[in-house]
């Protein structure tokens, strides 16, 4: 087991055991559950709680990062500096995290969140597109963060490709690469053939974001860490886009059982979990149907509302609907084309 | 037309941009490519334009300053190194159009500032996303008076090159000062994609103007002119898609290049290089 790179903040020094970093994006990803619409109450409420137990990075911002509150995407019910400032001010030992996407967010959202606190700065494109990202790692070092590159919509792109986009990333300054499962699409195999290549090509910790329409985000994760990845992103209760994320709480123990220190306590990461489950959501995310024909049709997550919504008012079939935009690999960020595709599903003429 | 006629023009920066713009320079009758200029002699978009037949020099803009007098240059190149290269041009008299997101010189979209922009020696042609927008803005802000408008740009991962992707923040950010210029719109929220999908997208952009009391019919009217003017150097481009809600407007554009000299999705480097070369041409019968 080959262990990369920095230390987790919360590793212990006398546990022998190869430690994994959580990175807990519920208060960013959940927003796609909830159409961006967590008020400071919520945000503080879950932060205590995550803070509480231990988890080392807290991550929070509208679903789709900084910048991105629009109509196109959802308009987040607290802007940008009102969540920071919230969720900075419950946090005493977790780190905060930010995250954003060149072309959604700039410069100088990134510098503005650094001002508020943010002390990890993650730098997204689409598969493919990492050099959109050169710009953003650089501005993200100089202000001192620690930058961290993803791609989203992984699965579009083969192991190779992925490698070699992550070390792109690695060499613009990224302290953590990796890959996001947006679609959920993966099965443990994938995810495992995909960390090995980018293992292989950087120096820097590996990352894994899950998604769960399949049934297999916990599971793959384990399978991410068992092939090389470091840092895990996980939401309480799964809270997050579509049939939700790799479930902060399950994979806490399940890297437990297998001898993985993740520095959080179980008891105390339940607590949070239920804090989640009371706060921030009606019902916790499930696998509904939509879910399953999103993950297997390679769509990202974050569409499910916007997708129901067109479905609604056009009176097609929602799953229909997702199969023909994943015909179109339409990525996050293109929600304009849904109500088009809506349309003509409609007409007949796909 | 005989060739003494011709203004007498150069391009700077030999990328993605730079070669079609070249290409579609060299069937304009009013202009003589003169040169191309790149800062790697290596580079494919050097040895492209020497296989076009089109003198070519590594030696960036001061190859252009030495090569002489310009009657129009453009640069294609990135908008970090724009303010350098306006500032060596600026003595040699020459008109620079800037195809750079900087907004430095006058911005300007063709049809609406063309005419009074022969004047300006220092032009900006904002963004591919701010060709393809602004003049449907423009037209619908002349029906009603927007309160917030949102622009989001969708082009394929193979039309972006790196420049493009160096400048989003520039993007973003000149792109929203001339919509906000063009429409009076105190809110304008811009945004861009770069999809990765295979078959690549035609280049789209989709926009969504809020604004109170306005009557449809005219909105629809006023786009479908808008568009038909547009369509007069840029063949490719249409309304995709348009609905005219109360209180709500939405409209989205494809670009998609006609002819067989760019793929067809490369909508977003047809429309601004042909907006330059139809502003050249402009200058150029203005200044005769
Ligand atoms: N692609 C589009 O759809 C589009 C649409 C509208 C506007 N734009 C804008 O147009 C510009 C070019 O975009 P692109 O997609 O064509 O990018 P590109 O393929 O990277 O082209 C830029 C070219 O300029 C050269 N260059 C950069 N700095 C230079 C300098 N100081 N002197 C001489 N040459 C220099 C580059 O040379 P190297 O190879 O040595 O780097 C490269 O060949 C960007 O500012 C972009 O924002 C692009």
């Amino acid at each position: 087991m080959k262990m990369k790179g920095t230390t987790p903040v919360n590793s212990t020094p006398n546990d022998p055991r190869p430690s994994v970093l959580i990175h807990d994006p519920t208060l960013r990803d959940g927003h796609h559950a909830v159409g961006h619409r967590l008020d400071a109450g919520q945000l503080r409420a879950y932060a205590t709680a995550a803070n509480a137990a231990r988890v080392p990075v807290v991550e929070v911002g509208h679903g789709n990062g900084l910048g991105a509150s629009s109509l196109q995407i959802g308009r987040a019910l607290l802007d940008d500096a009102t969540m920071l400032t919230t969720v900075r001010e419950a946090l005493t030992s977790s780190k905060m995290g930010v995250f954003m996407a060149p072309g959604w967010g700039t410069s100088e959202d990134l510098t503005a969140a650094v001002d508020l606190g943010a002390d990890v700065v993650r730098i997204a494109a689409h598969c493919t597109e990492a050099d959109v990202t050169e710009r953003h790692l650089g501005t993200a070092r100089a202000l001192g963060a620690e930058a961290q590159g993803v791609l989203l919509m992984s699965h579009m792109a083969s192991p190779e490709r992925l490698a070699e986009q992550c070390a792109l990333m690695a060499k613009y300054g990224a302290q953590a690469v990796g890959i996001m499962d947006s679609a959920g699409h993966y099965l443990p195999g994938d995810v495992i053939e995909r960390v090995q290549a980018i293992a292989s090509a950087v120096d820097v910790p590996v990352i894994f974001h899950g998604h769960n329409n399949l049934g297999l985000a916990v599971a793959n994760s384990l399978a991410a860490v068992e092939a090389g990845a470091s840092v895990i992103d996980a939401t309480a209760r799964g809270f997050g886009a579509g049939a939700g994320n790799t479930q902060l709480e399950a994979l806490v123990a399940v890297l437990d059982r297998r001898g993985f220190d993740t520095g959080i306590g179980l008891r105390e990461v339940l607590s949070a979990a239920d804090a989640a489950a009371d706060h921030l959501m009606k019902a916790p995310p499930s696998i509904d149907s939509i879910a399953v024909a999103g993950g297997l049709a390679g769509v990202f997550s974050g569409f499910k509302c916007p997708v129901l919504e067109a479905a609604r008012a056009e009176g097609v079939d929602a799953i229909d609907l997702f199969l023909a935009l994943g015909e179109r690999q339409i990525v996050a960020g293109q929600e304009d084309l849904i109500g088009d595709v809506a349309r003509q599903l409609k007409a007949g003429s796909r | 037309m005989a060739a003494e006629e011709r203004r007498r023009v150069a391009v700077l920066g030999a990328g993605l941009i730079g070669i079609d713009l070249a290409g579609k320079i060299t069937r304009s009758s009013k202009l003589e490519l003169a040169l191309v200029a790149g800062r790697r002699r290596d580079s494919l978009g050097l040895r492209r334009a020497a296989e076009m037949g089109l003198p070519t020099t590594a030696g960036g803009v001061r190859a252009v300053v030495e090569a002489g007098a310009f009657d129009v240059v453009f640069d294609a190149t990135n908008a970090d190194s724009h303010a350098e290269h306006w500032a060596a041009l600026r003595p040699t008299g020459t008109t620079l159009i800037d195809l750079t997101p900087t907004g430095l010189g006058t911005v300007t979209v063709p049809g609406l500032e063309g005419h009074r922009s022969a004047a300006h020696r220092h032009l900006n042609l904002v963004s591919c996303g701010g060709q393809a927008s602004i003049p449907v803005l423009h037209a619908i802000a002349q029906r009603c008076t927007p309160t917030y408008i949102e622009v989001v740009s969708t082009g394929a991962s193979a039309s972006a090159g790196p420049a493009t992707r160096l400048n989003l923040d520039q993007y973003i950010a000149t792109t929203s000062a001339a919509i906000r210029t063009f429409t009076g719109a105190r809110e304008v929220k811009v945004m861009v994609n770069i999809s990765p999908a295979r078959p690549a997208p035609p280049f789209r952009v989709a926009m969504t103007v809020l604004a109170d009391n306005f009557r449809p019919a005219p909105v629809r009217t006023s786009i479908a002119a808008a568009a038909e003017a547009v369509r007069a150097y840029v063949p490719g481009f249409k309304v995709a898609s348009l609905a005219v809600d109360p209180g709500r407007i939405q409209v989205a554009v494809e670009v998609t290049p006609s002819g067989r000299h760019l793929p067809h999705h490369a909508g977003s480097v047809d429309i601004i290089n042909a907006a330059a070369v139809l502003l050249a041409e402009q200058s150029a019968a203005a200044s005769r």
